[in-house]
């Protein structure tokens, strides 16, 4: 008998519902869903500039102030994934890694999207210049913006503020 | 503090599945095994450390007080310990400090784990709803969402080591995998026990960069339980030889996203300070050469490596060149996951911990199937969390009765 005969077993599944509230971090949420714009959050009284941002300053116990972050900045860190979880695994294979915006003191984690559509896995890494990339359509959610090497992007997208997907995809486009 | 001492160890077979048991089934068989290995009675534990780490995986929240009821643990305390990958290593911590403390005499640290009844019914296999399971681990609102998974994190960790000081290299990593495999091969509860070449592990099927298929540990279904006792109570026992707990030393390092310092990057500083709290406990000025023998939490062959370093075996960014020169091998100064590790026995997450520091109280009794000659002082390292955000380690000597 195989073992599999022999035990019982059946389908289930856990679901919860959420109404999440981000608390003091909903600055970041609300700026990035309206106006494609990323915060961060510097103590007043050591001065170090954490991106993702926090409310109060772990090191100093002060409340932190509201700092609009530039949407340029380095790779610290990053990996080519070619194994998901089951949520994510139709975005296989992606880059995951940290990036340092200009002036920050924390690396965010964050995607990082090439053109090259079978990179090596070098096409990022430690020092790779990368500007954040906007999604249309945004839900207030860390997956509404990305980053794109700035290698894969011309002048005028360089200099192009609050840069939307479309943009790039339709310059990628035309390369071919 | 009070001395504190190992009187029974015991675990279940590390599997990909345990069809036959639930998860209060498997912590029963290796609370059984462990208490004949004792030589007391269930009434004798006076106190149950459960080392569980995600009630997804057990399909139960609070999963401890059904556990606790099945092995007959009532009326007495019972604390829960879930510390990610580190919850093993955690919950011992917490066992010895029952002891020493003098709040019990006889404490039972009991891991546990069935990580393989989540399923994903889409592609037919378990691991992606195993590591849907895990990444709720990270950060929900600033990581999960981005595609993290173990193996993302670990391989962060490893590749900003990699651009700091040129390694380890791929084919160090695959001697790890080699190692640990092989290591496993008699050992009775392992799961993946076998022969392999550099190449075969350079050439299996890659899952983040710089880790292959070979480089990573499998999910694994398994128990392992550690009794600890007072001194007075051991001797009452007659155990011989004695083992001791003689170093316990834990740290986390940063979370929410990054961490806490870009110095830090490409280190551990987790398993680094918990290091330096534990051998400065048993007196230990130089590891390598005071060591006989070491478990590491070999979740991924490269980060294996940079435990080497972080425990103080070498330099930093040296820690290749000690398996390329053997030294952490069977016949070398060091042998590192005699066990096999998680690598070559699996990771039943809450039981890994427990089950590596077992292997090193079966090294110090002599009756280990890798056997370390004449080993009288042994290290066991359990990590986890993203970025290798919690790092214990524990030191085992042996003395005669």
């Amino acid at each position: 008998m195989f073992e599999e005969d022999k035990y019982f077993e059946f389908r289930d599944i856990i679901t919860m519902n959420y109404r999440y509230s981000y608390g003091g971090q909903s600055h970041f949420f609300r700026e990035l869903k309206r106006n494609k714009t990323i915060m961060g959050a510097k103590c007043p009284k050591c001065g170090v500039l954490r991106c993702p941002p926090r409310s109060g300053c772990s090191t100093c116990y002060e409340d932190t102030v509201p700092v609009e972050m530039g949407e340029r900045g380095e790779v610290v860190v990053c990996v080519q994934a070619w194994f998901a979880s089951s949520t994510y695994v139709g975005n296989i294979p992606y880059f995951i890694g940290y990036v340092l915006l200009d002036g920050a003191d924390s690396a965010i984690h964050q995607n990082i999207v090439v053109r090259d559509e079978a990179p090596s896995v070098d096409a990022v890494k430690k020092g790779t210049r990368v500007k954040a990339v906007f999604k249309a359509e945004r839900e207030g959610k860390v997956t509404d913006f990305f980053f794109v090497p700035e290698s894969d992007l011309n002048d005028e997208l360089l200099k192009t503020p609050k840069l939307e997907e479309s943009a790039v995809r339709k310059y990628w486009e035309t390369l071919g | 503090m009070r001395k504190v001492a190992v009187i029974g160890i015991g675990e279940t077979p590390f599997k990909p599945r345990h069809p036959e048991m639930t998860y209060f089934e498997l912590g029963y068989e290796a609370v059984k095994l462990a208490v004949r290995d004792a030589g007391i009675s269930r009434d004798d534990i006076q106190s149950v450390v459960y080392g569980i780490y995600n009630e997804l995986f057990q399909r139960q929240f609070i999963p401890e007080h059904f556990l606790g009821d099945y092995i007959g643990m009532l009326g007495r305390p019972g604390t829960r310990v879930a510390n990610g990958g580190a919850t093993g290593g955690y919950a011992l911590r917490a066992g010895y400090m029952e002891i020493a403390s003098g709040l019990s005499d006889v404490a039972m640290v009991l891991g546990v784990e069935k990580c393989l009844d989540c399923f994903d019914y889409n592609t037919g296999h378990a691991t992606p709803e195993v590591l849907k399971a895990i990444s709720y681990s990270g950060d929900m609102t600033w990581e999960t969402p981005l595609g993290l998974i173990p193996a993302t994190t670990y391989a962060n960790v490893v590749r900003a080591h990699m651009e700091r000081y040129g390694g380890p290299t791929e084919e160090q990593m695959a001697k790890v995998s080699v190692k640990n495999h092989k290591h496993a091969i008699g050992n009775p509860i392992a799961q993946s026990p076998m022969e392999l070449t550099v190449e075969e592990v350079l050439a299996s099927r890659m899952i983040v960069y710089p880790f292959k298929m070979l480089d990573c540990c499998q999910y694994s279904e398994g128990a392992a339980a550690m009794i600890l006792a007072s001194e007075e109570k051991a001797r009452e026992l007659g155990k011989n030889p004695l083992v001791w707990i003689t170093g316990v030393g834990a740290a986390n390092d940063g979370a929410f996203v990054g961490k806490g310092s870009m110095e830090t990057i490409g280190h551990i500083m987790s398993d680094h300070l918990a290091a330096r709290q534990a051998y400065k406990m048993a007196g230990i000025t130089n590891p390598l050469k005071e060591l006989d023998v070491a478990e590491i939490h070999d979740a991924f062959t490269g980060q294996e490596i940079m435990t080497y370093e972080e425990l103080m075996f070498c330099e930093r960014g040296q820690g290749g060149r000690l398996i390329d020169e053997g030294v952490v091998t069977m016949e070398g100064e060091l042998p590192t996951c005699t066990s096999g590790g998680l690598i070559g026995c699996g990771h039943a997450v809450g039981g890994t911990a427990v089950m590596q520091g077992n292997e090193v109280v079966r090294q110090l009794r002599g009756t280990s199937h890798n056997p370390v000659k004449n080993a009288r002082r042994g290290l066991m390292h359990s990590t986890g969390g993203a970025l290798s955000a919690y790092g214990v380690v524990t030191i085992f000597e042996r003395d005669e009765a």
